[in-house]
């Protein structure tokens, strides 16, 4: 099975110079948890709900006047569309992540695969990253 | 396996009338994602990053002005340190959530039990937890 047979397509981005309040409300209005952050229709980083609240506030920023690109991370770990599942979980693995985005050869975002899309299908490739994955209690 | 044998049992804890500024400042420094809130000895709710995300950050309120209880979670999924992972497991798919606050049997807060932690133990229980998740990506 491929990454693009479970990834969630269609996924929203934010840009760089969006306000931390404009992404935290975007994770609070589509429940989700991690947006690519996209400059020019390329990939330039990844922010979670984490970085806008926690990471934030804990380096005294205000979140109306911040940027994304202050809090973001910018070593985005990525797949392609056509890679198998393993593959995916293995670099999973490796970066002790749950989630990738998905892009094609010019560094678009075409998806974004996490843990959970993976337990969907197989339980034993997603205990496995569960298991490598940084515990945040 | 009971839960007391893969619990995280190093827990801080927060009362409700503090910030969630400083609720931000320990999750950052001691790298968690959620708070039990405690007052009189008793757990009355739970704090997480993304709570300070989607109701402090998202509506452009102060997290120094926000008290946890404005905020926290107060119906709290728990379970006791002597039952079975089993059986936690099936409270966190059937309350679609990631982790449990662990009380004894005088209802005290002795650990804290995370989808991570059942991964050490079995990946099918932990994967059976990710399914049954509500979040998007």
């Amino acid at each position: 099975m491929k990454v693009q047979d479970i990834m969630s397509r269609n996924v929203q981005t934010i840009k760089p110079t969006s306000s931390l309040r404009a992404a935290a409300r975007t994770f609070s209005d589509l429940n989700v948890g991690a947006l690519p952050v996209v400059d020019d229709g390329k990939l330039v980083g990844i922010i979670t709900d984490r970085d806008v609240s926690v990471y934030a506030i804990a380096i005294g920023r205000e979140p109306q006047s911040t940027d994304v690109k202050v809090v973001m991370s910018k070593e985005v770990f990525t797949c392609n569309a056509d890679q198998s599942l393993a593959e995916a979980a293995e670099i999973m693995e490796q970066h002790n992540i749950r989630r990738l985005a998905v892009v094609n050869g010019s560094d678009e975002v075409v998806g974004i695969l996490t843990v959970d899309d993976i337990a969907r299908v197989s339980h034993e490739l997603a205990g496995g990253v569960l298991e490598a994955a940084i515990a945040i209690h | 396996m009971k839960v007391k044998d893969l619990m995280t049992t190093q827990v801080e804890h927060i009362t409700p009338t503090t910030t969630t500024k400083e609720a931000a400042h320990i999750m950052h420094d001691q790298h968690l994602g959620v708070l039990p809130v405690i007052e009189d000895n008793k757990l009355v709710g739970m704090i997480t990053d993304r709570d300070i995300c989607c109701k402090v950050v998202a509506t452009g309120h102060s997290a120094g002005f926000t008290k946890v209880e404005e905020v926290m979670s107060k119906n709290v999924a728990t379970c006791f340190d002597d039952q079975n992972i089993g059986d936690a497991t099936k409270l966190m798919i059937d309350h679609h959530v990631r982790r449990l606050a662990v009380i004894d049997h005088n209802n005290a807060v002795v650990g804290l039990l995370s989808v991570d932690d059942l991964a050490r133990n079995s990946h099918d229980m932990a994967s059976s937890v990710l399914e049954a998740s509500t979040q998007a990506h």
